[in-house]
């Protein structure tokens, strides 16, 4: 790795007797764009802020660029460092010109009126940030998403090799996120700057950084890419909340979804069992279980949607590994399951020779008279990939069971 | 440096213009009137420019001995007031403050009328009082300043409200003071209210380089001013010595309001609405507004000092009340007004 742009070493803080960091690290190395994530409180904007030279750590080291910014001058020390605060709120106001041109200050004599450089440089800051329309305009006549993107060219326009961001993307609305995010990758990736932003939304930090440090109780808990950061392990432990950690099909980055807490429900004694596939269960296992139902899933193929749902919320579940066939051990496992439920459930999956055995053993527990419920709002011809062994199963068990076609019928049943 | 700047250089030549009339209206008026020619024609007489003008000599004397000191003395004070106001708001980041606030008027109020009560009043042919005017304003402000700082850093908002407790228990003392005084309580008196009678030219050689030398400083922190407004903590980021801007403004702005309130007494409201006015016609960059500043206090003061003189000739009103009985209900009227443009814009 070569030499890392910034570098905080065992950093030890605090406000008064309260210590917020307790002995973290971390590097970043030009070209990297790191992000910071963390439940509040968890001394993120503390570790930006010793990063920024506003608050000396009480112990632990600061370097960017080789040097300790405490030991230098205000003025070289912003040649090094760019911040970009949550926002600001002039008590006077000065035009968006006035306000980027504020950034050249660390290379401006007392009265320089700026040489070629510091124009080129502000120029260049406010096209980046698309705010150059706005140069003669009052900062305190923008939008809140043109004000941060006047910020934003202030920091750029300062020329610095580390550029630190505390949320740089909250109030802004979708389209002024992306390009704030865009800039900030292009700062990286063409100047070589080294990048270091406070991120609350996981899946905005998870898709734009190379790499995430997460912060829990002022100590690092997590340090890698954002698959090895964001898993539901770490959300559940830091956030303490359930989450579904999935693969963003368009970016490959990992992608939250989190799970919206349910009441807790008084157990109804009863125990339902789900089988379902491809996403096509989740819906009803959340259902059942929200109803008070022992829930009970299976056979699917991990790492399914419903397997991951059934995960997590913990549900006892029988699976096979991906692509494989449902197995004689699996349909051992299954099969008691499906015959003593008080309720069994077949959503309409789609059935291939991989997971038909399902149908089979339903058929089998609906004939030993246990009350079954199909879920039929996508035809059995659309989703039979057997050849007709799975329409021929599904018209049997439609004889034994109920046909509903909607969720709200479904949860009808339950009652 | 703002493109579009021919709006505000025509607010700075009106602005200086008013300062000259005004100036010359004050030396006008008066028991004996002296008219604007006369008055140029003397000063350049004087200046070796010219022949000199036949006026009568009782003209000249008076010219140069009475109105002319006194108009340049207010000229001195009211940039000095100005300018002070002018920091101290940037300084707190604070429409309102004034140079008062880090006790300097108290302070050089209770300095001055220690030394009247002891009867030291024609002391150094009466610049004592002016010294000991302009040391009960630094100690004071110093005073107020370690007491808001805290290792290298000074919290503005502790400055604020130590400076105002400073004032209220210097008032107490004050009063306590006064409880002794017999027949100087009418000086003293009119030394509380402010006033500029009978200074000659001594007041201006003394204070005079003091408050070029502040204006000075002032003219060197004006990117700090700027950067400051944006919150301490951002203009640190952006390579201000912070910490290092928070006492020079402070001492520049004591050096000032000290300097002028030694030989005028305690003035109130120029301060405050000099840099409040401006900024409403210039805006709040400092580039622009310390220039208008600098010539709009010295025309407020100039044109206070007038109605002080003549309102109710042979007798003078203080000038403090005066500032105040025309400054206060139209910083009212402007008050009113931005507030009701603020919620029609909103």
């Amino acid at each position: 790795m070569p030499e890392p742009i910034l570098s905080l070493q065992d950093i030890t803080c605090g406000y008064g007797a309260s210590t917020v960091l307790h002995g973290v690290s971390l590097q970043v190395a030009g070209g990297e764009v790191v992000g910071l994530v963390g439940p509040n409180g968890s001394g993120k904007t503390t570790l930006v802020r010793v990063a920024s030279r506003a608050l000396r750590p009480a112990g632990g080291t600061v370097r960017v660029g080789g040097l300790d910014t405490y030991a230098l001058p205000a003025r070289e020390a912003a040649r090094l460092v760019a911040v970009v605060p949550q926002d600001l709120a002039p008590a006077f106001s000065f035009s968006v010109l006035e306000m980027v041109l504020m950034g050249r200050t660390p290379y401006l004599s007392s009265f320089g009126r700026g040489g070629d450089e510091d124009w080129a440089r502000t120029r260049a800051a406010m096209v980046a940030t698309g705010v150059q329309h706005l140069a003669d305009r009052s900062v305190d006549e923008l939008s809140g998403g043109e004000r941060r993107r006047v910020v934003l060219a202030q920091a750029l326009a300062q020329d610095a090799p580390l550029m630190l961001l505390d949320e740089p993307t909250t109030h802004l609305d979708v389209r002024h996120v992306l390009d704030v995010l865009a800039i900030v990758r292009r700062l990286a990736e063409r100047e070589g700057a080294a990048v270091l932003a406070i991120h609350h939304d996981l899946n905005v930090a998870a898709a734009t950084c190379d790499r995430l440090v997460a912060l829990h109780r002022g100590e690092v808990v997590a340090t890698g890419s954002p698959e090895e950061v964001v898993t539901a392990d770490l959300l559940r432990g830091i956030y303490g909340v359930e989450a579904d950690v999935t693969t963003d099909v368009s970016t490959g980055r990992p992608s939250v979804r989190l799970a919206v807490p349910s009441e807790p429900v008084a157990p109804l004694g009863r125990r339902a069992h789900v089988v379902g596939g491809a996403g096509r269960g989740a819906r009803i296992i959340r259902m059942l279980a929200e109803a008070g139902y022992d829930v009970s899933v299976g056979v699917l193929h991990a790492s399914d949607t419903d397997a991951n749902a059934a995960e997590r919320l913990n549900l006892l579940r029988v699976s096979v590994p991906p692509f494989s066939h449902v197995d004689a051990e699996a349909e051992d496992a299954v099969r008691p399951l499906m015959r003593e439920a008080d309720l069994l459930v077949v959503c309409d999956a789609p059935f291939g020779p991989g997971n038909v055995a399902n149908l089979r053993l339903a058929l089998e527990a609906a004939e030993a008279g246990v009350t079954t419920l199909l879920l039929e709002q996508v035809p059995i011809g659309e989703r039979d990939f057997t050849g007709g062994e799975a329409t021929a199963l599904w018209s049997q068990l439609r004889r034994r069971a109920r046909s509903v076609g909607t969720y709200e019928e479904v949860a009808l049943e339950f009652r | 440096m703002r493109p579009g700047g021919r709006r505000y250089r025509t607010v700075i030549a009106v602005l200086a213009a008013l300062l000259l009339t005004s100036v010359l209206i004050a030396i006008a008026a008066g028991s004996v009137q002296i008219s604007p020619g006369t008055t140029v024609r003397l000063v350049a007489w004087k200046l070796g420019l010219a022949e000199r003008p036949d006026v009568p000599v009782s003209t000249e004397v008076i010219l140069f001995q009475l109105r002319l000191p006194r108009v340049v003395l207010a000229v001195v004070v009211g940039l000095a007031l100005a300018i002070a106001g002018t920091l101290f708001q940037g300084l707190f980041r604070n429409p309102l403050a004034d140079p008062a606030i880090v006790g300097v008027s108290s302070g050089a109020a209770l300095g001055a009328i220690a030394v009247i009560i002891a009867g030291g009043g024609s002391l150094l042919g009466g610049l004592g009082v002016s010294l000991a005017a302009f040391v009960g304003g630094m100690v004071t402000a110093f005073f107020v300043y370690r007491i808001a700082r805290v290792g290298p850093a000074v919290n503005v908002a502790t400055l604020l409200l130590a400076g105002i407790a400073v004032a209220a228990v210097i008032s107490a003392v004050m009063s306590v003071v006064m409880s002794f005084a017999g027949e100087e309580i009418r000086s003293i008196y009119f030394w509380l209210l402010g006033g500029l009678s009978a200074r000659g030219w001594t007041a201006v050689e003394v204070v005079g380089p003091l408050i070029l030398l502040g204006t000075a400083g002032a003219v060197l922190l004006i990117r700090d001013l700027n950067l400051v407004s944006l919150g301490e903590e951002r203009a640190a980021q952006l390579g201000v010595d912070v910490d290092r801007f928070k006492w020079q403004a402070v001492a520049l702005g004591a050096l000032l309001a000290g300097a002028a309130v030694s030989v005028s007494g305690v003035i109130g409201f120029v301060g405050l609405m000099t840099p409040h006015v401006m900024r409403l016609i210039v805006g709040s960059d400092h580039r622009r507004l310390l220039p208008a500043v600098l010539l709009a206090g010295p025309t407020f003061l100039v044109l206070a000092d007038l109605v002080s003189r003549v309102a109710i000739a042979p007798q003078e009103l203080p000038l403090g009340a005066v500032t105040a009985l025309v400054g206060g209900p139209f910083f009212l009227f402007l008050l009113r007004r931005e507030r009701e443009r603020g919620s029609a814009r909103a």
